[in-house]
């Protein structure tokens, strides 16, 4: 039971970095657009399958198309703040968005199914069944994998946001966009990298999914209600409050298994979403933005 | 978020009172509202005659799914166009309305229609307790728990199917017996279509000339200004929630008895309430008849789309362009437009329009920009004269 409790443990935190680092992308968008991006985990899905294919076509690693990956997603990223969303008009930027990124997200779906059909796809390995025992647990390689690529993302871009005059530009700009302006900050610019960057997150963090995943093209609507659930108790807006809050939703869905199998343990992330508006709507860690929007 | 008062520049409007042409104006008014009543009289005319023009059953089977897009999208917009928050879940709702029909008849073997409207109430009042929780947040959360509901629903319905019947599905029994044929059910079905249809449009109508649909289009414009002019917005927006609700589930009731048949997958799927609010933007939020043209148009398209390339992925990629277009293009909807041209041959402006905050907004934006380059062009202008002024004083003048 203790090895159960330990590896459950362990595998909840494993996923719960994964989740981390995709809520930090998704809260960068909000950050700096008020923009609630849907899509998110359609892209999570489309990296997926690009590593999938990438490996099927070559047999490298699937790791290794991270690096054509993130620069095209990160591009992707410039290019739809630049032409789609900042075409919105300011007054219902928040709602329309929305509807936008979910067409969006449509019709990455549809996509990949017309593509690479709707059947199963799996990535498989040499090291894809590996596992190392920690304290009478057994871990899958490839989950210490993506974890590991989540982690070091997650610094990475933490460093980016406090070290660099890039990252003060940003957090200028997700802050007060009118005074970041003011000060002489070409908060259009800043806007658009910032939604790069959160795109880029989707690229590692399929990557990381298509090691231990199974993947076809619906899936993203499996990743999407966790991750939103995660931004809205973490309070929309606040990077850290995300990742504490995917860590704590992670370990408590990994620990619900045991007792509720894995279909019940997911509806923890709702009644954490439910529960957080009726306590506190703006989040655990937002400030004053959350309700607003 | 920026406020249509934030650029606080009246507009200057010229004054539409005591114009010699009124006469005229009001001479167009009455036309337009005749031409109004009359196309709409043919469209009622022709929408109740669709099961006698209908060559063959499959078609008439078409025209009753077209009819429940128009029930769902009507249902949709007491929210979505009073209060302007966009549901993207309301799929649950007509889902629970067909669980509940299905439930209810099944298990206490009640008369069906009673078991609709019970169902309905039902599911109006479990949406009370859902209003409260994902109306203290406004635009993105209020989205994201939309959809989250109609995920977490999904998820029970698969789950628990000692009562759902799970993935397997959940039969439906037929409200008219077995001597009442397949053609002569779809006929049936469509007219209560049109008849919750009707209903709920009257609804409508009638909250749209109350203080209440005021109140609730205060809301929509800007909130936290109705809010200070005293309208009880929290209150408001849950009434006018539960409303929707109720006329989605009486669809979503009305569907699964036609239907017979439920699966999770279809009851609870995001498409269902993305069809809701595409058909409903299309046609046009604002406007009382908007959902159901959307819903006709969409619905049409979809159907035919359908019908030619089969229930292939490609119709998630249409449906997502589509959706992109109107809400790139016009997220106003095709109605609005529509009468927007028509009024353009108005003699007379009237004094009081309708303008929605976003308008205004731009309008004061373009308003402002203009002024401001006047403004610079003036200032240089000036400082030019100071200059040749200050030339001519010191008498060097610049040739």
């Amino acid at each position: 039971m203790t090895a159960l409790i330990t590896q459950a443990v362990i595998l909840g935190i494993l996923l719960g970095g994964l989740y981390a680092l995709l809520a930090a992308g998704l809260t960068l968008y909000f950050g700096v657009m008020r923009v609630v991006m849907i899509a998110h985990s359609a892209f999570l899905i489309l990296a997926a399958y690009l590593a999938w294919a990438f490996h099927r076509a070559t047999g490298i690693d699937p790791l290794f198309s991270l690096v054509a990956t993130v620069p095209l997603f990160f591009v992707l990223g410039v290019v739809m703040q630049r032409f789609l969303l900042s075409r919105l008009k300011p007054a219902t930027l928040t709602m329309m968005s929305v509807l936008l990124t979910f067409a969006i997200a449509l019709i990455i779906e549809g996509m990949l199914g017309f593509v690479w059909t709707g059947t199963q796809r799996r990535i498989s390995l040499s090291y894809s069944t590996a596992s190392i025992e920690v304290f009478g647990a057994n871990i899958a390689v490839v989950k210490l994998v993506a974890f590991g690529l989540a982690a070091v993302s997650l610094l990475a871009l933490y460093l980016l946001m406090k070290a660099t005059s890039f990252g003060q530009a940003l957090r200028a700009t997700i802050q007060h966009k009118e005074a970041a302006a003011l000060l002489g900050i070409d908060t259009e610019k800043v806007a658009g990298y910032g939604f790069g960057l959160g795109l880029a997150t989707a690229a590692i963090g399929g990557t990381a999914l298509a090691l231990d995943s199974t993947i076809y093209p619906s899936l993203h609507w499996h990743w999407i209600g966790p991750l939103m659930a995660i931004i809205v108790v973490g309070g929309l807006g606040s990077i850290p409050g995300a990742a504490i809050a995917a860590l704590v939703l992670g370990l408590s869905q990994s620990l619900l298994q045991i007792p509720l199998g894995t279909t019940w343990a997911q509806t923890v992330f709702y009644l954490a979403l439910f529960l957080t508006l009726m306590v506190r709507p703006q989040g655990f860690f937002g400030g004053r933005l959350a309700q607003r929007f | 978020m920026p406020n249509a008062s934030d650029l606080a520049t009246p507009t200057p409007t010229a004054p539409a009172t005591g114009r010699p042409d009124d006469s005229a104006g009001q001479r167009f008014d009455r036309r337009l509202r005749l031409a109004k009543a009359g196309l709409g009289a043919v469209a009622v005319v022709l929408a109740l005659m669709v099961p006698w023009l209908a060559p063959d059953a499959f078609i008439l089977s078409v025209a009753v799914v077209i009819a429940s897009y128009a029930a769902f999208a009507v249902g949709w917009n007491f929210v979505g166009g009073f209060t302007g928050y966009i549901s993207l879940g309301h799929a649950s709702y007509s889902g629970l309305g067909g669980y509940a029909v299905a439930l209810l008849t099944t298990h206490t073997g009640i008369n069906p229609w009673v078991a609709l409207v019970l169902g309905a109430v039902a599911v109006a009042l479990l949406a009370v307790p859902i209003g409260i929780a994902s109306l203290r947040v406004r635009g993105a959360s209020f989205v994201i728990v939309s959809i989250a509901l109609v995920l977490i629903l999904l998820l029970v319905f698969q789950s628990w199917a000692s009562v759902t019947g799970g993935s397997e599905g959940l039969r439906v029994p037929r409200p008219f017996d077995s001597s009442v044929l397949r053609p002569e059910q779809h006929t049936r079905f469509y007219l209560l279509f049109l008849l919750l249809i009707g209903i709920a449009l009257v609804v409508w109508w009638l909250i749209d000339r109350s203080q209440f649909g005021a109140g609730l289009k205060a809301i929509r414009e800007d909130e936290d200004k109705a809010e200070a002019l005293g309208v009880p917005t929290f209150r408001y927006k849950l009434v006018v929630f539960v409303i929707s609700a109720f006329f989605t589930s009486l669809a979503g009731g009305l569907y699964a008895l036609w239907f017979g048949n439920l699966d999770p997958v279809f009851q609870f799927s995001i498409l269902t309430g993305s069809y809701m609010v595409l058909m409903s933007l299309f046609g046009g939020i604002r406007s009382l008849v908007g959902p159901v043209v959307g819903a006709v148009v969409v619905g049409y398209a979809m159907e035919v789309f359908k019908a030619q390339y089969g229930d292939s992925q490609f119709h998630l990629v249409a449906l997502g362009l589509l959706l992109a277009v109107v809400v790139l293009f016009m997220p106003e909807g095709v109605v609005p437009a529509l009468l927007g041209v028509v009024h353009r041959f108005r003699p007379a402006a009237t004094s009081i329009r309708e303008e929605s905050a976003a308008e205004l907004l731009e309008r004061n934006r373009a308003i402002d920009a203009q002024r401001r380059a006047q403004t610079e062009a003036d200032a240089e202008t000036e400082a030019e004269r100071v200059e040749d002024a200050r030339h001519a004083t010191t008498g060097k003048g610049r040739s």
